[in-house]
């Protein structure tokens, strides 16, 4: 903590509803972690898919006090009234994505009789290519020699910023992540359950298999994805259940998330007969969501935000990627599996690179679009223990991980290794307080 | 006012107090919010150096520069000679000034560019934005695949290496695109 107060803007443009302001938000709040004193402007274009976020933010209010933050209103900017950068010009200003900035930010930052030195960062998407290692830390051109503008490239690298370990993450990582003792695990399942308003019989759906007992002793495969025929996607989930999950005396929950996916996921379960039980999830804040990943022990997940915190939470898991022209797509997803490839054995990761790459060859997501992907064989694999003497959590060190290793401790050392990169918050924080 | 999206190689643009000129286009990726680009500049001023990057909704201040038409006279060693076509008078500029442009023309092409002068003095070159070359270098076409979505390195003519699609092959004649030096398509 410093003795005096800085003070950051931190500007978001809502493109996709919750996707830029959710990495926005966790920013917001991890920073506010590490450094209480820190004043946080948040200038959001689309107070509306904020405020299911982050409770207490009122849509109507051009400017706000939430959480210790003052929320203003990108379109409408905080009125003549406004005394906040009389006392606080912008000085340190994050530029979630490249967003730019306002007129009324614009003529502040860049006022011509400020002398002093000002720092802009354009805090870039989450991307696996090389690019992002390239990049991190670039000096970018502006108009001004007092305004200096460098990218931030979150990552999975240590060449990068890394990714976001807020405290509410980390802790719930603590209690529900594969490091977590079983009965820990079960407590934070029964939470996440009693939550949603689920626990018991609450669940649809009827399973080939008898059900467990109690819901939070199940395997629990979470969706988060966009519009696509699930048919297969179900059909394996099924197929899983009475199989592998039957045999071993345990049975299937399936989460699917609120949004794009939930109704075409849905759709695939009932048209399938229902064959499992599925716990349709009303849209949830960003801590409870957190909480549901790391509670998995499967995820299908699209989306930055979601993309990250599955990395981090140690489960194994499929992303899907937002689709693109020509499938470009495809380029960011080979990279990633490029990051993952070192932390499984060569069988695991042909079974998880094969069922992604198969879930993202597609030219665009629409409730009819039936891909060619199969999870079975990634779902089996998830059940595998380790063979005997293998390394379980420590990351290989220059060697490929071996087929010895599972494919969920591969999972577990790719997040322990992005841990190890360190918390983006507390780097950019440090790149920002540490600018003359 | 000159917008992110009207940078590119041979540009002149101030940034901060500096003014600079692009020779380089280093790299062109897809930012969140449209494209982000790494460049070398050179001061013009100043003569160093340095990579940059560029994000898209920057604005900066026009330049006052001068422009004449001329055409690539010859090349001698690293000094490529342009003779301006209205008073025949020549001008230099060396092969670092030209940056990335020196891969796009041939005193042979008969090419009329723009050559930039910044306080009586040639900083750069603006070429068209479509120049055709000839492929010189490549593994064998793949008859069939015409989808232009996969590619394969070529070298060009003047020696540079770019990527074309696989349908490409020696001796086949292309469009590039100088501001990024992409392929744009087989010409006809």
């Amino acid at each position: 903590m410093r003795d005096e107060s800085l003070t950051i803007d931190i500007l978001c443009k809502v493109i996709d509803n919750y996707g830029d302001i959710g990495v926005a938000y966790r920013l917001a709040r991890a920073l506010s972690d590490l450094d209480p004193v820190l004043r946080l402007r948040l200038v959001v274009d689309g107070l509306e898919a904020f405020a299911p976020l982050c409770p207490g933010i009122d849509p109507a209010l051009a400017v706000q006090e939430i959480q210790g933050w003052t929320v203003i209103d990108w379109r409408r900017g905080p009125g003549p009234d406004w005394r906040g950068f009389e006392a606080a010009p912008p000085c340190r200003v994050v530029e979630c994505f490249a967003c730019n900035r306002p007129d009324w930010f614009e003529d502040a930052l860049f006022d011509p009789a400020r002398k002093d030195k000002r720092l802009v960062v354009n805090l870039e998407y989450l991307t696996a290519e090389d690019w992002a290692d390239d990049f991190h830390l670039l000096e970018s051109a502006t108009r001004s020699a007092e305004v200096r503008k460098r990218f931030f490239m979150p990552g999975f690298t240590a060449r990068t910023g890394g990714l976001i370990l807020d405290k509410d993450f980390m802790d719930s990582r603590a209690v529900l992540g594969p490091e977590a003792p079983a009965e820990s695990r079960c407590a934070g399942r029964a939470a996440i359950l009693g939550q949603m308003g689920a626990a018991g019989a609450a669940s649809q759906g009827s399973g080939a298999t008898a059900a467990p007992a109690r819901l939070e002793e199940a395997y629990w495969a979470t969706v988060f994805s966009y519009e696509r025929d699930y048919g297969h996607v179900v059909a394996d989930l099924a197929a899983f259940q009475s199989g592998d999950l039957a045999a071993a005396g345990s049975s299937l929950l399936v989460l699917a998330a609120a949004g794009k996916s939930q109704p075409c996921f849905l759709a695939a379960w009932e048209a399938a007969g229902r064959p499992f039980p599925v716990l349709a999830l009303p849209f949830v804040g960003q801590e409870t969501w957190d909480r549901l990943l790391l509670a998995s022990d499967f995820s299908i997940v699209r989306g930055e935000d979601s993309l990250s915190r599955a990395a981090l939470s140690g489960r194994p898991f499929l992303w899907q990627a937002y689709p693109q022209d020509g499938r470009h797509q495809l380029v960011k997803v080979r990279a990633f599996l490029e990051r993952l490839r070192p932390w499984l054995g060569p069988r695991d990761f042909g079974t998880v690179a094969s069922a992604t790459l198969a879930l993202n060859d597609r030219d665009a997501d629409a409730p009819g679009v039936r891909g060619e992907e199969s999870i079975l064989a990634l779902l089996q694999a998830t059940l595998r223990p380790d063979t005997p003497a293998a390394p379980t959590v420590a990351p290989p060190a220059a060697a490929q991980a071996g087929d010895r290793q599972s494919l969920a401790s591969g999972f577990q050392a790719f997040a322990a290794d992005l841990i190890d990169h360190g918390n983006l918050a507390s780097t950019l924080l440090t790149f920002l307080c540490d600018f003359v | 006012m000159l917008m992110t999206g009207d940078i590119h190689v041979g540009t002149v643009f101030k940034s901060g107090k500096d003014t600079v000129i692009v020779q380089r286009m280093l790299g062109i990726k897809g930012g969140r919010n449209g494209q982000v680009k790494k460049l070398r500049v050179k001061n013009i001023v100043t003569g160093q150096t340095m990579d940059l990057g560029l994000d898209m909704g920057e604005k900066f201040e026009d330049v006052s520069l001068d422009i004449h038409a001329m055409k690539l006279s010859y090349i001698d060693g690293d000094t490529w000679v342009f003779m301006d076509q209205t008073s025949f008078e020549q001008y230099e500029l060396s092969k670092d000034d030209l940056g990335d442009n020196v891969g796009y023309m041939t005193p042979e092409d008969d090419l009329e560019v723009e050559i930039t002068f910044y306080e009586g003095k040639p900083v750069g070159v603006t070429l068209p934005i479509n120049v055709v070359r000839t492929i010189t270098y490549c593994e064998p076409g793949v008859k069939g695949d015409t989808s232009g979505k996969t590619f394969k390195p070529a070298t060009l003519d003047t020696g540079i290496e770019i990527s074309v699609p696989l349908f490409c092959d020696i001796g086949t004649k292309i469009i590039l695109d100088t501001r990024d030096g992409t392929f744009v398509e087989r010409a006809k």
